[in-house]
């Protein structure tokens, strides 16, 4: 054995190489976010009844997380608000991702549309994030799907800004030059040598775009904005508990707290070890 | 000295009983001034500044007799021109304070003053009750809430907006003085409050219901009744596309039926609402006037009931004929709104049990936290969670007289009974107290009608919920007056400093 493929292949599941690890590192986070979603679903109606019995109670083997002030079990709460964070990160990084699309390619179709793309991004970008997430989000009448539009329309621009700029790079290339003088339509150019091209940072684009959309979603019914109050939804659970601080209660803030930020972590390994794979400068490690 | 957290927000038109300190959309001690009546322990009216009052046959001419011995506290003699000055004043000051019904008010000499209504209104005495007088001499109304001169128990130091306001006592004062020299009140939130309280900072802090099961080293948790009945309004008429005078739509054609209603009143069970949401602190509701001498006993229904009340819906033709856990009735599910103020927990945790409740009758209330900007456009065409503390029985005119489609917070189910209405007005009309008290039962249920539970059903009260204080335990509130939860200085004259030690409980 080597000393280099020993330096790789410590710790536990020595057995497998960097390749398999990668994959499973992506195939097991995405099962737990898939579990938080499709359980929150699934979940509803019982266990987020109230039960004025059993106030205020701490995390025991009943109640992993613990209960609130209504008796409600703090576990099914936060799985109910993670699933709807999750939901609202994937419709907006979704929708994000089609706007991303459509305006990067409109920007490689001529000197006017590029020029217009870059004034809409530069737009966007100049108003603080959240404030727009808030005035869309009311202006669309709020409620959740006030905030999923919010959040949807607001966070296209960055990833508009590298697409472009990639596509760039691209249009200095020999085989787009060949096949202009070939006499191929701009919109063929585009879609047929451009668009391939984009995949792979449209891919991580998107993934790394949900833990940002997750978190927004959070602050904005943090501020209580969108929904109301005795939703489940994690922004609205963490500024309850803000509350009951100073009684005391701090599984309320806790739990839901921790499961935020493993949600968002899993999303970034999940970009990460996608990214490892698919960007053929680093494909080979 | 006493340090007390303020019950009410800090006053942001200052302390000026003509904008609103002391008396309006919430009335109490205004310290500064002296007012015409103060309440008895038992919430009877006496006399504070007046020596005697009397009341035209007709109703609409008030005379009231005033001490001669009160001064300001600048030194100049409290006479009945200033009583005089103070009501006129009023009728224009476009504030929380509702004085439309007075045409004016004259001194006839130093110490009588004629008040003139348009109207008769057995009420205006509670209007005589809470309006501090202010001196003709010294009153502007620009400058006056941020520099007050009166006659009450304490005189006005200063006044840190945001923070705090400082009163000492007046040396001058007419009545008995209090034992405390100084007043600090500090304007914090409930949160903050409590904050205030564990860290043995204040003396007297008010803190939320849901801290009514928590114990500081050094304090006594003490709540107080306040006839603050917290209940559900139901739009009243069928919804027809007719809207409000601002354009909003009116009706509903779930609660304008009456057993939809009866049902929520008789299925509701309020005793687990009171354990479970208040914490017991507090009592049963049925008619938003329960605790009041105004209230009437024989308008309550019995309940809870269940199985009765789910009798009145399938008498009704509320079916659950497809199977999904909701009535229907002619292909209108038993589903309505219910908005409630989202920054309200209580209001929220009272919404959330209602509308688990209402489930197992087979009726689904969809629930809507909102800021009351909402609400009031909402409030003519879905159920609203209101909390109402009228010590005033004008309020229940208001509440329970029709009226227009005026975007208000009166009467929001745009309840009209002509019967009811009658009541109404012979209750104000009356000369005397105690046959207004008669009208005002009448209105609620006279066997027949009313807006009672037993009649037209026209709310679903809920609980009346105390006002809970935690006050430090060398602090002798001695006897609070029966409506001290939202007045807890109103008996500033008894309170004093007991030694810890010494004191058993």
């Amino acid at each position: 054995m080597s000393t280099a493929l020993a330096t790789v292949n410590r710790g536990l599941f020595r057995g497998l190489n960097l390749r398999q690890k990668t994959l499973m590192i992506i195939g097991s986070t995405s099962l737990l976010l898939l579990a938080i979603v499709v359980s929150s679903v699934y979940l509803g109606g019982e266990p987020l009844q109230t039960n004025f019995g059993s106030k205020n109670l701490a995390p025991s083997l009943e109640h992993p997380f613990g209960t609130d002030w209504m008796g409600r079990d703090m576990f099914a709460r936060t799985l109910e608000g993670l699933g709807l964070s999750i939901l609202v990160g994937g419709l907006a990084s979704t929708i994000s991702t089609i706007l991303t699309i459509f305006l990067g390619l409109l920007s490689s179709t001529g000197k006017t549309a590029d020029s217009f793309v870059s004034w809409l991004v530069d737009l966007f970008l100049s108003i603080p994030h959240l404030l727009l997430i808030i005035l869309i989000s009311i202006g669309m009448g709020g409620g959740a799907k006030g905030v999923v539009i919010g959040v949807a329309l607001t966070h296209w621009p960055s990833l508009t800004r590298v697409v472009r700029a990639e596509i760039k790079q691209l249009k200095t290339q020999e085989y787009i030059h060949i096949s202009r003088n070939l006499g191929r339509s701009k919109i063929w150019i585009a879609t047929k040598h451009i668009l391939p091209h984009l995949v792979p940072q449209i891919l991580l684009g998107t993934i790394l775009m949900f833990p940002h959309a997750i978190l927004h979603e959070a602050s904005v019914t943090f501020l209580g904005f969108g929904l109301s109050p005795h939703e489940p939804a994690i922004g609205i659970i963490l500024s309850e508990s803000m509350r009951y601080l100073s009684a005391g209660y701090w599984w309320l803030a806790f739990f839901p707290g921790l499961s935020l930020l493993i949600v968002v972590l899993a999303f970034d390994l999940i970009g990460e070890n996608l990214g490892k794979l698919m960007n053929p400068k680093n494909a080979h490690e | 000295m006493v340090n007390v957290n303020s019950h009410t927000a800090e006053p942001e038109t200052g302390f000026d009983p003509l904008l609103g300190w002391g008396c309006g959309h919430v009335n109490f001690e205004p310290l500064v001034q002296s007012t015409l009546f103060k309440s008895a322990d038992d919430g009877s009216l006496i006399n504070d500044l007046a020596t005697n009052y009397s009341v035209s046959s007709d109703g609409k001419t008030w005379t009231v007799n005033i001490r001669e011995d009160v001064r300001f506290t600048d030194g100049e003699k409290l006479t009945a021109r200033d009583v005089a000055f103070t009501f006129n004043t009023a009728i224009g000051s476009n504030s929380e304070l509702d004085m439309s019904n007075l045409e004016k008010a004259t001194a006839i000499n130093n110490t009588v003053v004629k008040f003139e209504l348009k109207e008769p209104q057995s009420s205006f005495i509670w209007r005589l009750r809470y309006v501090g007088i202010v001196p003709e001499h010294a009153y502007k109304k620009e400058t006056y809430g941020s520099n007050p001169i009166g006659s009450g128990p304490y005189q006005f130091v200063q006044w840190n907006k945001g923070q705090q306001a400082i009163f000492k006592l007046n040396e001058d004062y007419y009545g008995k003085k209090p034992y405390f020299k100084k007043i600090t009140m500090l304007f914090l939130d409930k949160d903050t409050a409590f904050a205030a309280v564990k860290s043995g900072d204040v003396d007297i802090a008010e803190v939320e219901i849901s801290y009514a099961n928590q114990t500081v080293n050094g304090y006594n948790l003490i709540s107080l009744p306040a006839a603050r009945a917290q209940g559900v309004s139901f739009p009243m008429q069928n919804n027809t596309g007719e809207k409000s005078l601002k354009g909003d739509p009116i009706g509903n054609n779930v609660t304008a039926d009456i057993a939809i209603r009866k049902a929520l009143n008789l299925g509701i069970d309020r005793k687990a609402l009171l354990e479970g949401v208040i914490y017991g602190k507090g009592d049963v509701e049925y008619t938003g006037v329960d605790q009041r001498e105004f209230g009437n006993p024989d308008a309550r229904i019995r309940g809870p009931n269940l199985e009765e009340a789910k009798k009145i819906l399938e008498n009704a033709g509320w079916k659950d004929t497809d199977g999904d856990g909701i009535r229907e009735k002619n292909g209108t599910k038993a589903q309505f709104k219910l908005y409630y103020s989202s920054a309200d927990q209580t209001r929220q945790a009272l919404s959330v049990a209602v509308s688990e409740q209402a489930r197992e009758l087979g009726i689904k209330v969809d629930l809507v936290g909102a800021s009351w900007d909402e609400i009031y456009a909402n409030q003519y065409s879905s159920a609203v969670l209101y909390a109402y503390s009228s010590i005033d029985t004008f309020n229940l005119y208001l509440q329970y007289h029709s009226k227009e489609a005026d975007d208000t917070y009166k009467n929001p189910g745009l309840y009209n009974n002509p019967i009811v209405d009658g009541y109404l007005e012979a209750a104000l009309r009356a000369t005397d107290q105690d046959q207004a008290t008669k009208y005002w039962q009448l209105a609620a249920y006279d066997g027949n009608t009313g807006f009672g539970p037993a009649g037209d059903v026209t709310w679903l009260w809920l609980v009346t919920i105390d006002y809970l204080y935690m006050a430090d335990e060398t602090l002798d509130m001695g006897t609070p007056q029966r409506n001290a939860g939202a007045d807890i200085l109103g008996n500033i004259y008894e309170w004093k400093r007991v030694n810890a030690a010494s004191s058993t409980s």
